[in-house]
């Protein structure tokens, strides 16, 4: 393998015909996608049906597929247009009561602690909750900035939002963040 | 996580490595998707590829299923025109319209006749072949039609379904003569592709027509602007408007919710959302997908 194909190259390959292309494609970003709709969705079953349909909905419309945009642009509009989708047809979200459940069992604990040394185990306990308790907008841009590295323009482009509005949401996020670490 | 600077912890998060959060983010779970799911997207993936091919199948069954039609209209025209219709029979019409009736009768005694008295594979196969497929198939191909025309658009149009009705007076001389075997064949050919042609119709796009009789009712139609309560107009639409950019496609959608045609509005939605899944339903839309 001297030279990596780029995801463009190889979703052009797929639509082309070429299976290997899209393996090759799918084990890049199997990850990442199912991270980003698990954190986003807060339930596995949802996320593995969403995984899935994503990747049926690009199989689809692969024949359509331009590289005038990057591939994980293109993927990760697929999934948060059924993203939005289910958060439409679900609201309220039943997780909100799973949420407070867990969060009551977190705070007890800590009240007893004085000296609120948190260890690396209670960080990331405390990280993950703050994710779930981010409104879905905040969470969805966060999550696409540090689990997919986008940049604003890109987490605009595949929100709808604008790029001030992306920033700003995310601000929010990193507030409501250091909040939940302050308790 | 103290003395906090709103600005610099957004630059941090939007920096290399997402700063502290980043870091912190990348130590939990790193959950990954399920075999399953692996087996069934790859699954996809490969019988789209080297079989199913689901997208280009609604795309291409429309074309093919109009090409045969128009295959077969011509076939029909051409033969009618070659074995029925010279220059000083066509002008007769009513006297004519009585006599293929009478080979119908005679093919299926004779049919009966044959399945009483045992022959031969080949002569078995053959003779009623020729008689439904050889003489009678232009009436059977356009009776259905005339039947499906007299149910569909009552008497809108009761001129046009007569003239291709007329032609096959000479049925009754090839029927009591079979024709050779290779004219069988393309026959039962032509009838199989009619067949299909009809499956594939009446399954994907609702048509009970060959694409000659469509082809003639959908003029008149497109010209009165008149839009057909019948599926196959919506069918033929959903065909152009897979052509329109995604602007367009979604304004032809809310125009068709403001004309009152939900149903069309709503296969065109889901059309819509297969072809295009990166783009976003807007709002206004959405309840159709629900």
């Amino acid at each position: 393998m001297g030279s990596e194909k780029t995801d463009e190259e190889l979703m052009l390959a797929y639509a082309g015909g070429d299976l290997l292309a899209f393996e090759m494609l799918y084990r890049r970003h199997r990850g990442t996608l199912y991270r980003f709709l698990l954190r986003t969705l807060r339930h596995r079953a949802d996320a593995d049906e969403l995984f899935q349909d994503t990747w049926s909905r690009l199989i689809a419309a692969r024949e359509r597929y331009r590289p005038d945009a990057k591939f994980t642009t293109w993927l990760l509009q697929i999934a948060h247009n059924l993203i939005v989708d289910r958060f439409r047809r679900q609201r309220p979200q039943a997780s909100d009561e799973e949420t407070e459940a867990v969060f009551s069992k977190l705070d007890a604990p800590d009240s007893d602690q004085p000296e609120r040394a948190l260890t690396e185990f209670e960080q990331r306990r405390r990280l993950q909750l703050a994710l779930e308790d981010l409104p879905d907008e905040q969470r969805e841009a966060f999550l696409l900035r540090i689990e997919n590295g986008l940049g604003l323009e890109e987490i605009a482009a595949i929100t709808g939002a604008g790029r001030e509005t992306v920033k700003s949401r995310l601000r929010y996020a990193l507030a409501r963040i250091r909040a939940r670490f302050a308790t | 996580m103290s003395a906090h600077d709103p600005d610099r912890e957004l630059d941090a998060l939007l920096g290399e490595g997402g700063g502290k959060i980043g870091d912190l983010y990348r130590r939990l779970p790193r959950y990954e998707p399920p075999r399953r799911l692996d087996r069934a997207v790859l699954g996809e993936a490969a019988r789209a590829v080297h079989s199913g091919k689901p997208p280009r199948r609604q795309r291409w069954i429309v074309g093919v299923g109009s090409a045969a039609g128009l295959v077969l209209a011509a076939g029909i025209a051409w033969r009618i025109g070659h074995d029925a219709m010279s220059p000083s029979e066509a002008p007769a019409t009513e006297t004519r319209r009585v006599v293929p009736v009478e080979p119908i009768d005679e093919a299926a005694r004779a049919k009966h006749e044959e399945l009483a008295q045992p022959k031969t594979d080949a002569d078995a196969a053959s003779a009623p072949a020729s008689n439904a497929a050889g003489e009678i198939s232009p009436r059977q191909d356009t009776a259905p039609q005339k039947e499906i025309v007299h149910k569909t658009r009552a008497s809108a149009k009761p001129a046009t379904p007569p003239a291709i009705a007329e032609p096959p007076k000479p049925a009754p001389a090839p029927a009591a003569a079979p024709p050779p075997q290779a004219f069988t064949g393309a026959a039962e050919q032509r009838a199989r592709a009619q067949d299909d042609f009809e499956k594939s119709g009446k399954d994907k796009l609702g048509v009970s027509e060959t694409g000659a009789a469509a082809a003639d009712k959908r003029a008149p139609a497109a010209a009165r602007g008149v839009a057909s309560p019948t599926v196959p107009s919506g069918s033929i639409e959903l065909q152009r408007d897979m052509q329109l950019a995604p602007h367009d496609w979604l304004a032809h959608i809310r125009q068709l919710m403001q004309q009152g045609r939900t149903q069309q509005a709503t296969e065109s939605l889901r059309l819509f959302v297969r072809s295009h899944p990166d783009v976003r339903v807007p709002d206004d839309l959405s309840p159709l997908l629900d």
